[in-house]
């Protein structure tokens, strides 16, 4: 399994939960402190806690991909030690489905990749070793 | 020879280990094999296979007479980590989304 997928209805209009996932104050109330807008190229972070054993320093940084009001909402989602080298390197998407009821909102988390993925980056660069010691330095400060 | 456990990142920061696993990620090979591609005596060979294997990147196995280096997944479980972890944040984030929006349909009906 490469991909998280989640399915939640609520008894409310696209136009409500859409706000949930779009004005940066009501998403913040659910989910991470960010500055989320919905404009696509607009790019923001969530400041969630570290792990750092795990690689991650707790920003993830997102770019906004799409935006159909009250219907989709497409974000990279990124993180590491830093904004340059991220280990991971993934993309949520949100969709939102009408129905008698109220709406669908689904969730997909997908593009996560393994170590696998960046052996041709470890093999080519040179300077892994380098990154590698500071990384590991970082890691056995916590 | 004192055994010493190395991380992730200290097993990929050598060049040697990077090529072997470069070569076995395109197919599994003995360890004689592998050790002709190298410029380093038999035992160097081996003492970079039994690291590898110990981090968990490679398995060996014996097929017939000879003795195989297989890239192991294991070595890549950290995937499995994040998507876990995120499966559960997802989960309790989207909890939290719909006690919020019962709260405002408590509070305003629609």
């Amino acid at each position: 399994m490469k991909e998280i997928k989640h399915q939640f209805s609520f008894p409310h209009p696209p136009a409500v939960v859409w706000e949930y996932l779009t004005d940066a104050e009501l998403l913040a109330q659910w989910l991470m402190p960010n500055d989320i807008k919905p404009v696509v190229g607009h790019r923001f972070q969530f400041k969630t806690k570290p792990r750092i054993n795990f690689g991650f320093d707790g920003t993830v940084y997102c770019e906004v991909l799409e935006v159909v009001p009250n219907e989709k909402l497409v974000y990279t989602w990124k993180g590491g030690m830093s904004k340059e080298k991220p280990l991971l390197d993934t993309i949520v998407v949100w969709t939102l489905t009408p129905t008698a009821e109220g709406t669908i909102l689904q969730l997909e988390h997908k593009g996560f990749k393994g170590l696998k993925n960046y052996l041709p980056y470890f093999i080519m660069n040179k300077g892994w070793a380098k990154i590698g010691k500071r990384l590991f330095k970082k890691m056995s400060a916590v | 020879m004192a055994t010493q456990t190395y991380d992730v990142f200290q097993v990929i920061a050598d060049p040697s280990r990077r090529q072997m696993l470069q070569l076995l990620s395109e197919d599994s090979l003995t360890i004689n094999a592998l050790a002709s591609s190298f410029d380093m005596s038999r035992p160097a060979v081996s003492k970079h296979v039994k690291i590898l294997h110990s981090a968990g990147f490679i398995s060996i196995q014996d097929i017939g007479r000879e003795r195989y280096c297989i890239l192991n997944h294991d070595g890549f479980a950290e995937v499995q980590e994040w998507i876990d972890y995120f499966d559960a944040f997802w989960k309790s984030k989207l909890k939290k989304l719909e006690a919020l929006l019962n709260e405002k349909t408590g509070s305003h009906k629609l």
